[in-house]
């Protein structure tokens, strides 16, 4: 009996220092969490500061996701400016140096993406909320999820070189999953290469490339200026000439003027999501494409 | 011997073809070749001028062929490499680095002003709400000018002017220590001190065109706001609750709330707030205050408390969301040997996108010279933002001075404008 009271106690405590030794990493989207699960396993703790179903744009700094932020190894944000309207004032208020910008706990995963739309002129707020070093929506193309998971990779290795193998494991078994995964999408839109869409936002320039889909238009006048009368009006003579058959908009956006849209011109409003958690089921990374594809064919036949 | 002679003739036929596969020799094949390369290269190039035209004219772009690429084989885009061995002495050559006498514009600090119109209609107002207590129908209050930037690796630096018709005034201006040690943040110069919620914010952020009365009749116009230090810590708890203690320490030179009498006269204030998620939804935000100076020679002394409550869903947050708010607020006086007690409560729900509606409900003692006659009042806002860096607001006021017989009506009109980088504030 002694014996096995023993064995407990040593196995609760190896339990203990194993669930410590953990890795704490906080990433700013649930897409950035999960590409982490992908590659860390089960030497990761991970917690993602905004919901799938949430505009990454507009997230509340509040006091609770310091608690998250003071205890973390590792924070990993997708950069861009995406996170500049409530990050900064949590990062000084974080109390924890090593997740600051430069910072060995820092990880801008932008640094080794393909970046699109980065305007080549002068930029002002004329021309709405623009991004001046490009679109970071960038995650919506699967060859930029392992450049994200790569980078990954070698931020953990950094930080735990013992696990440096373990982690090149995990992220190799990722690559061949995702490339088997792609094949499967690209192949299923295949037949749709070239399609007009319209979309809500500017969020998914990279989707739309790596399928092969045009977009001619959004629903927004300007990058986060919510439509106008004469803009819906203008869009929806567009999408007549240019037979568009397609509207896509993302979960958090109020569907009546794309529903609306969708009435004058006999187009589909499709309801993307864009991040892991975006709706139930969409619990990783490869279940975004996974649900995105299927109902976008579904929309699309 | 002549089955030898078969096997080298039958392999000298075999090694025939691998021969003709080498590079020519021959200066004839190789022109052919390079003709052919200048061919291909032709015909990309007519290709690429083609899709040009084809831009220029607008006609849509065609579409990028799908990324078929092995997955598998992506590597992490980088900036392009040195050249990994260096070249010998002798292969050195001048490296035209690109010049960019501007470069160092990056340490620049952000900067924003925001502007704020104000328009007042209704009956005339005995104590008017703004810096000089005149009324006006139609005036730029004021327009915040701000500086932020990293002074070194440890703080950042801040500056708020606030630029008026009477002048240029520096509303705050700080450095803000980050990266202290034992969980440590500090700030030393001139800021708004932690009393409270309303007394934090600057005019932009303020739900309301005015400050409410238990604000303005405690404090006066420019608040709470003076010289000192200030030094947080985040309190450890086991109850997944952020508890946040501040304590500050001013020189005292507040009008007509703090007047330091001698060298070590000093105010000192602190302030504790919790702050908890009851669901995804919903948060709530309780903190509690006191501060104590000297004014007139006697003990001035102030305990405050306030409420936050926000209902905030994260797939509707950017269409609807409710914020409740109410803090209260104890004055002693030492020169009055009085007691005043003030109060606001409001409530402020998001229609839609870009449109918000509020009520606030005011109470407050004032000190008037000999008596501390209460005030009241009730107001009603509707702001639209066109933009996040616009608003329009108007408010709806009707107050009750306590030494005065009949209430006052008043609509305010607010336009509030930013133009520059002005970093994201504290929740």
């Amino acid at each position: 009996m002694k014996r096995i009271i023993l064995l407990l106690a040593s196995l609760a405590l190896a339990a203990n220092t194993f669930a410590a030794d953990k890795l704490k990493i906080v990433t700013t989207t649930e897409d950035l969490a999960s590409l982490t699960r992908e590659v860390g396993g089960d030497r990761v703790e991970v917690n993602a500061i905004g919901k799938g179903y949430q505009d990454p744009h507009f997230i509340e700094p509040k006091p609770s996701f310091l608690l998250l932020l003071k205890n973390a190894d590792l924070l990993e944000v997708v950069g861009l400016e995406l996170e500049i309207g409530w990050l900064p004032p949590l990062l000084d208020q974080s109390r924890n140096n090593n997740i600051r910008p430069g910072g060995p706990g820092y990880l801008d995963v932008s640094q080794g993406v393909e970046i699109l739309d980065r305007p080549t002129g002068a930029v002002n707020r004329s021309m709405g909320d623009v991004h001046p070093s490009g679109n970071p929506h960038y995650w919506l193309d699967p060859a930029n999820g392992v450049r994200i998971a790569i980078q990954i990779r070698n931020r953990l290795a950094q930080l735990r070189p013992a696990d440096a193998a373990y982690f090149d494991q995990r992220l190799n078994a990722f690559k061949l999953r995702i490339n088997e995964a792609n094949k499967r999408w690209l192949a299923a839109l295949a037949p749709y290469k070239g399609a007009k869409i319209v979309t809500y936002h500017s969020s998914w320039p990279n989707f739309t490339r790596h399928f092969g889909l045009d977009v001619v238009g959004f629903v927004e006048p300007k990058p986060g200026i919510p439509p106008s009368p004469s803009h819906t009006l203008e869009l929806i003579n567009l999408m007549k000439e240019q037979k568009v058959r397609v509207i896509l908009m993302e979960p958090y956006f109020d569907q009546k003027t794309p529903e609306f849209i969708a009435q004058k011109t006999g187009a589909k409003v499709v309801v993307m999501y864009p991040s892991v958690g975006g709706a139930p089921g969409i619990d990783d990374y490869l279940k975004v494409f996974d649900r995105d594809v299927a109902d976008l064919l579904k929309a699309l036949k | 011997m002549l089955r030898h002679r078969a096997i080298s003739l039958v392999m000298l036929f075999a090694a025939a073809p691998l021969f003709a596969q080498q590079p020519p020799t021959n200066i004839e094949d190789r022109v052919k070749q390079l003709e052919q390369r200048l061919d291909t290269l032709n015909q990309q190039m007519t290709a690429i001028r083609q899709e040009l035209d084809a831009l220029k004219s607008g006609a849509p772009a065609a579409v990028t062929p799908a990324d078929a690429e092995d997955l598998t084989k992506v590597e992490v885009a980088q900036a392009p490499a040195a050249p990994a061995a260096a070249p010998s002495i002798g292969d050195v050559t001048t490296i035209n680095n690109p010049s960019d006498p501007g470069a160092s514009k990056v340490f620049n600090p952000d900067t924003s002003v925001i502007g704020n119109f104000l328009g007042k209609v209704g009956q005339p107002n005995p104590y008017e709400f703004g810096s000089d207590d005149v009324r006006r129908p139609m005036n730029l209050d004021e327009a915040e000018v701000a500086f932020e930037a990293f002074i070194d690796p440890f703080a950042k630096g801040k500056f708020f002017l606030s630029v008026t018709k009477d002048g240029i005034d520096l509303e705050e201006g700080y450095a803000q220590f980050v990266t202290l040690p034992f969980g440590l943040t500090a700030k030393a110069g001139k800021f708004k001190a932690l009393f409270g919620k309303d007394n934090t914010w600057h005019a932009h952020v303020r739900p309301w065109v005015d400050q409410p009365l238990v604000i303005h009749n405690f404090f006066g116009d420019e608040g709470f706001n003076d010289d000192g230090i200030s030094v947080s810590k985040a309190i450890s708890n086991p109850w997944n609750t952020y508890i946040e203690a501040t304590g500050e320490v001013f020189e005292g030179g507040v009008a007509n709330v703090f007047e330091r009498r001698g060298l070590n006269d000093l105010v000192y204030n602190a302030h504790v707030k919790a702050f908890r998620d009851i669901s995804e939804n919903n948060n709530i935000e309780v903190g509690t205050s006191y501060a104590r100076g000297t004014l007139n020679d006697v003990h001035n002394q102030f305990a405050g408390i306030d409420v936050t409550y926000r209902w905030k869903p994260p797939q509707r947050g950017l269409y609807n969301s409710f914020i409740g708010r109410f803090e209260a607020i104890e004055n002693r006086r030492g020169d009055a040997n009085d007691t005043l007690r003030g109060f606001y409560a409001s409530a402020d729900y998001q229609l839609s996108r870009r449109l918000f509606t509020g009520v606030r409900l005011d109470s407050a003692d004032r000190f008037a010279a000999g008596a501390t006659p209460t005030d009241r009042g009730v107001s009603a806002t509707l702001t639209f933002w066109p933009s996040e860096f616009s608003q329009l607001r108007g408010q709806l006021r009707r107050m009750r001075y306590g030494d005065v017989g009949r209430s006052v009506t008043e609509l305010l009109l607010q336009l509030q404008f930013s133009i520059g980088a002005h970093g994201a504030h504290t929740f």
